[in-house]
């Protein structure tokens, strides 16, 4: 099989992983997890964008260029991308470190459920839907740390 | 032109300079942001009037096209960066305790959008994108309350994934054509891009940068965001960056996706975003989720309008997009006290009749009232939608009537409890006279608006003339490309 066919399928199935974990997760840090996924998979499907077998980096050594040279923009870009992830990842755990401090919970469900409450409170109506969802499950956030 | 360059790197610049300066003169501190953002705002238009109805390109760090990056200023991008910085001077957020950190988050988020709507590389516009993104994040989190954490991380679970898929979309645009470069892409579009491979790149930009526009499948985090964050946050949300990530998707929708299936998902999406929005707020019981729900449906209402190929579409969705930036701000502003359940609002009339003339103002104009502007603007997409062919056209405007209908239930519902106070009720809270002020200076716009109304439709249809002119886009940053 051709290389960079492998490739091709290696970037769209972390992306597929990743969102799978994103949309079914219920863990917070699943959920995250996928985010890192996803995001390792475009950066790979643009690398891939020019990718050329046993092509070298576009650098003059010796007196001559190398003979296949790889496009150097593609792996740039890929660059400032994993940078900004690697900010938003730090964003993104810190917020969780701030919502497990004051819902004592990562199950992203519960957390919503806390939530809807706390608008609910605030602004002195009834839950949206309260008579139709199931009850909320607050042990984790009772007996858990 | 350095007054370009500058409108992007001087709120950037005074971003990361303000810790330093507020640790030398707390008074320096305090005034030198929303002082920039003055500077910036006055250079902005002193060249809308160089301007005039020309364009310019600029090469940063004087490389050319293909590996430097450009800025296209026409006057469609100077209006969107004018709007983002002159936004974020009046809806200036750096109140309260935390006035450093907001401060700094607001000039960021001025240079990030200023830059946004200026850039005319697409790589660019990610990374101004990310750069939004993050501090919208910080801007909403910033309230610190533990409702507010957990929307905020909502919020960016969301922004993440579309973000992920902008990157995939670009790289099967830089698969296709090798660059990144707005006026290249334009060239090499209509051979390149014109096939299944650039409508799934569409596709996955419009998706991912929809995530701010509030674009149906993608907009989870609308109503929770909103009524958790502070008012003036919401407002420049709402009001300001979800039009600027809006504009942003349409210009690549000119110049990048000649396909007439991409006008047509967008069109689709836009009609789920009508309906999904209206019908949402038309239940919400708190006023605050009624506006964000209901801003969701009027974005759909622009989804709808700049779906329509050509020069009528771009006029008809700036239209809609002008009104509902300066109505959304200050319906959002005055939501900023009067926020919790609609039942609370009885009799509010009579602890501020100001805000409560203000709201029925806001609300006619956004229904459709005439002569109200937001009318004009719904008739230019109403008329502009029964002049196409395709027959989803004809959907998207019965969706759009039945939509303003909702929204003049819901709004006069609100609307008629200000008038009728209940005996033995405590009445809602007064506004701040900041939020109060600048509802009024909006509202005062909107009414001017109405007797410059012929002049102000020339500007804008020049302006969209000069948008959907894909040519002219490719002279201005490369004159030797075309024959």
């Amino acid at each position: 099989m051709d290389l960079t066919l492998i490739f091709y399928v290696a970037a769209v199935g972390l992306m597929l992983i990743g969102s799978a974990g994103i949309v079914l997760s219920s863990h917070l840090l699943r959920i995250i997890f996928g985010i890192a996924l996803l995001e390792t998979g475009a950066n790979l499907l643009l690398l891939l964008a020019t990718y050329r077998e046993g092509a070298a980096a576009p650098i003059w050594v010796n007196g001559k260029f190398p003979l296949a040279m790889a496009d150097p923009v593609p792996q740039a870009l890929v660059l400032t991308a994993i940078v900004i992830s690697v900010g938003i990842l730090a964003v993104t755990l810190s917020l969780a470190l701030r919502v497990h401090r004051a819902y004592g919970t990562l199950d992203i469900r519960d957390i919503r459920q806390r939530m809807e409450q706390d608008i609910a409170d605030a602004a002195g109506i009834d839950m949206p839907g309260s008579s139709e969802a199931p009850l909320p499950v607050y042990s984790s956030a009772e007996s858990g740390s | 032109m350095s007054k370009v360059v500058l409108l992007i790197v001087l709120p950037l610049m005074t971003a990361f300079l303000l810790p330093v300066i507020h640790r030398v003169s707390p008074f320096a501190g305090r005034w030198m942001g929303p002082a920039v953002l003055l500077l910036t705002s006055v250079m902005g238009i002193l060249l809308w009037s160089e301007l005039g109805h020309g364009a310019l390109a600029i090469e940063i760090g004087g490389f050319r096209p293909p590996l430097g990056i450009t800025l296209y200023v026409d006057q469609l991008a100077l209006l969107l960066a004018l709007a983002v910085t002159v936004g974020t001077l009046l809806l200036w957020p750096g109140g309260g305790e935390d006035r450093l950190r907001q401060s700094t988050l607001a000039l960021l988020l001025a240079g990030a959008g200023s830059g946004l709507a200026l850039s005319g590389d697409l790589f660019n516009i990610y990374v101004f994108y990310e750069l939004l993104a993050v501090v919208s994040y910080g801007l909403i989190a910033s309230r610190g309350t533990a409702a507010v954490f957990a929307a905020t991380t909502r919020y960016l679970i969301i922004s993440s994934f579309g973000a992920a898929l902008a990157l995939a979309g670009i790289a099967l645009v830089y698969q296709a054509t090798g660059t990144l470069n707005l006026a290249q892409l334009a060239q090499l579009a209509p051979e390149k891009l014109n096939n299944i491979q650039g409508l799934a790149a569409f596709v996955l930009l419009l998706v991912g940068f929809g995530v701010k526009a509030e674009l149906f499948p993608v907009n989870a985090w609308v109503a929770e965001v909103y009524a958790t964050a502070s008012g003036r946050v919401s407002a420049l949300l709402a009001g300001i960056i979800s039009k600027l990530a809006l504009v942003i998707i349409v210009r690549l929708l000119i110049l990048v996706f000649p396909q007439p299936e991409a006008h047509l998902v967008m069109l689709v999406l836009g009609i789920l975003g009508v309906v999904s929005g209206e019908l949402a707020a038309w239940r919400a019981q708190d006023l605050r989720r009624m506006l964000a729900f209901s801003s969701i449906g009027q974005l759909g209402v622009m989804f709808i309008a700049f779906s329509i190929p050509g020069p009528a579409g771009v006029f008809a969705g700036l239209a809609v997009a002008l009104h509902h930036m300066i109505v959304k701000p200050a319906l959002f502003l005055l939501a900023a006290q009067w926020g919790g359940s609609t039942a609370r609002l009885a009799g509010a009339a009579k602890v501020s009749p100001l805000g409560a003339g203000l709201f029925v103002l806001l609300a006619l104009s956004l229904i459709g009232v005439p002569p109200l502007p937001g009318f004009w603007a719904k008739l230019l997409v109403l008329v502009n939608l029964s002049e196409q062919a395709q027959p989803l056209y004809y959907l998207g405007a019965g969706i759009i009537l039945a939509g303003a209908a909702l929204e003049a239930n819901y709004l006069f519902r609100i609307a008629s409890r200000f008038y009728y106070a209940q005996p033995g009720q405590t009445p809602p809270t007064v506004h701040r006279g900041g939020d109060l002020a600048t509802a009024s200076l909006l509202g005062a716009g909107l009414l001017a608006s109405v007797f410059v109304m012929t002049p102000l439709a020339a500007q804008l249809q020049s302006m969209a003339l000069q948008a959907s002119d894909t040519a002219h886009y490719i002279e201005v940053v490369n004159p030797e490309a075309l024959p």
